[in-house]
């Protein structure tokens, strides 16, 4: 420690004492050590998770949770290679993430696990192993997803054979494989229940017994046009139905019947108007629709360009009143949007990212209003969930 | 500047800001993609509308040769083969259009695109798969969605990371090539 150091000590040191005197304040207690927060359970409702597929380095993907409300950044979860989501259990308390590793970093051994997390804490309780062939694609919601009483978590495979991993939350075991072969990703219709797109654009229905095994299978007909203009798999549900967007911006409705095996194809119905169809007015994004079930508003990202262009970022969102199929507002957005979810309260925030940003955008949903952005959110933040 | 180097221009924006499996920050995309040539439209990109601020005039010789290069640069975006790409291009990681870099290894199996030569006015069928193995190369990425189908539809569908098919079972995803398998009839 040099002079010049111990002098200017000694004078902050004397100033420090001199302002006490002042004012008469006492000084300022030792911080405790080792202090750790945690969060409050159940989870603010408008609190959002963001993953982050780290797509340069992909062997560290993240999930964020962030408070809409404060823009406040509240902690994190590492979720192992090329991650795609988590899952939130229906309680809140705790939180599934499939996730992939390797014994060498990159290399070796590959290992897949759902872990689970402490809500609270967002730290690991369990772990459970599963067959080490989870999809590795851009992420989806379907991807993983709970079934309707939350107990048995599906997990879509590809390795390229496909196929669902079936994990009980319950006994925390991985029960086994279902296989879905020409058809991907994972659908809940029911308690028991969910379906898988299929190559043709027909649904595969698979029903479950209570021990979480797959007990029957069956393909519809087809339900979509696959050559010229199919649906995406970034579908939304709001209560007995599943809402899918076609390229060009056609909805089409997946009508769930009883006991969430008898599965119909509801009205379909366009985003966008004739005249908007001729300005190339259409869906883009990752995960470019969201749904308000009290309100029952159908939100899309718009965008202008061809029919590769079904993956852009738009700047508009569109909001349609999903009885009368009626387009009731546009809400401006700030920044490029690629992916949107709304939350589910009464006073609903409407939250948007973009891969090629990492900042997260959030908007009154009822008014469109943009009420902040939060920087440094990720490096690629993909998708979003709320609780 | 003619409707076509219009549309070039407007392309430059959207090839760098696909939102799709291999993404790029828009920084990232901005040198990259803007800075390292001039892009060209696809062949059948050409019904695309102008984006607002498209660039209206100005060295339009030399545009047009940059984008003849581009056309034919393994290491650019706009080369011809990459219409379905989605990825880092294995030519700027230490491998060339059909080979891998050092070290990696190439997935059986992968998507598949249709693609136009201008040059002796062909289609062909080019498979694009991926080097495996290591991290992920992180030079000029590129991404185009001509035919892209969603992931039901996998092998059109350039949203997976075809190291899910490799032998070892190994899915670090590190580049993707853009191989010629035959002329498309």
């Amino acid at each position: 420690m040099g002079c010049q150091h111990l002098r200017t000590v000694w004078a902050s040191a004397v100033a420090a004492l001199a302002a006490a005197a002042t004012t008469g304040a006492a000084p300022l207690p030792a911080d405790p050590l080792s202090q750790v927060e945690s969060l409050p359970l159940p989870p603010a409702p408008h609190w959002v998770w963001v993953n982050d597929f780290a797509f340069s380095h992909m062997a560290n993907g993240k999930a964020m949770l962030v408070d809409g409300d404060s823009g406040r950044f509240l902690g994190e979860l590492d979720t192992g290679f090329g991650a795609v989501r988590i899952v939130l259990s229906t309680d809140g308390a705790l939180i599934y993430s499939p996730e992939t590793y390797f014994s060498r970093g990159t290399r070796g051994t590959r290992t897949d696990v759902v872990t689970i997390y402490d809500a609270a804490r967002l730290a690991p309780v369990g772990e459970i192993e599963i067959p080490p062939k989870r999809s590795s694609n851009m992420p989806m919601i379907a991807n993983a997803v709970l079934t309707d009483d939350g107990r048995f978590l599906l997990i879509y495979n590809f390795n390229p054979a496909q196929s669902i991993s079936v994990v009980d939350t319950r006994a925390r075991t991985f029960i086994g494989e279902i296989d879905t072969p020409g058809c991907a990703l994972a659908f809940p219709t029911g308690a028991r229940a969910f379906f898988s797109l299929c190559a043709d654009g027909a649904l595969l229905k698979v029903r479950l017994d209570d021990s979480g095994r797959g007990v029957a299978h069956e393909r519809t007909a087809p339900l979509f046009e696959v050559q010229t203009n199919p649906v995406t798999e970034k579908a939304v549900r709001r209560g007995d139905t599943w809402y899918f967007v076609s390229y060009d911006g056609t909805i089409y409705s997946v009508i769930i019947g009883r006991d969430g095996a008898d599965l119909t194809a509801g009205p379909h119905w366009s985003l966008t108007s004739d005249s908007e169809r001729a300005q190339q007015w259409r869906p883009g994004g990752l995960q470019q629709l969201a749904v308000h079930a009290g309100l029952n508003r159908l939100y899309a990202i718009m965008h202008r360009g061809g029919p590769e262009t079904h993956k852009d970022p738009g700047r508009e969102v569109w909001v349609y009143d999903l009885d009368r199929h009626a387009r009731v507002q546009k809400i401006p957005m700030q920044h490029d949007s690629g992916s949107i979810l709304v939350s589910r309260d009464a006073k609903p925030l409407l939250f948007s990212i973009f891969i090629e940003s990492n900042i997260l955008d959030v908007y009154d949903a009822a008014s469109g209003r943009h009420l902040r952005t939060v920087p440094d959110i990720g490096t690629t933040p993909t998708i979003m969930v709320g609780p | 500047m003619n409707r076509l180097d219009k549309l070039a221009e407007a392309s430059v924006r959207s090839v760098a800001r696909r939102t799709s499996r291999r993404s790029l920050l828009a920084s990232l995309g901005a040198l990259l993609v803007g800075g390292a040539a001039v892009p060209l439209l696809p062949i059948a990109r050409g019904a695309e509308p102008p984006a607002k601020g498209a660039a209206r005039n100005g060295g339009a010789d030399d545009k047009a040769a940059a984008k003849a290069a581009a056309l034919q640069d393994p290491q650019s975006c706009e080369y011809w083969r990459h219409c379905a790409i989605d990825g880092y291009l294995c030519g700027c990681c230490g491998g060339s259009q059909h080979s891998c870099p050092p070290g990696t290894e190439m997935s059986a199996v992968t998507w598949v695109g249709t693609c136009h030569n201008p040059v002796d006015g062909l289609d062909y069928v080019v498979s694009y798969n991926d080097c495996c193995g290591k991290s992920t190369c992180g030079r000029c990425l590129c991404n185009r969605n001509e035919r892209d189908t969603p992931i039901y539809i996998p092998f059109q569908s350039n949203d997976y990371n075809w190291c899910s098919g490799s032998s070892k079972g190994n899915v670090a995803y590190h580049c993707s090539t853009a191989r010629i398998v035959g002329q498309a009839r």
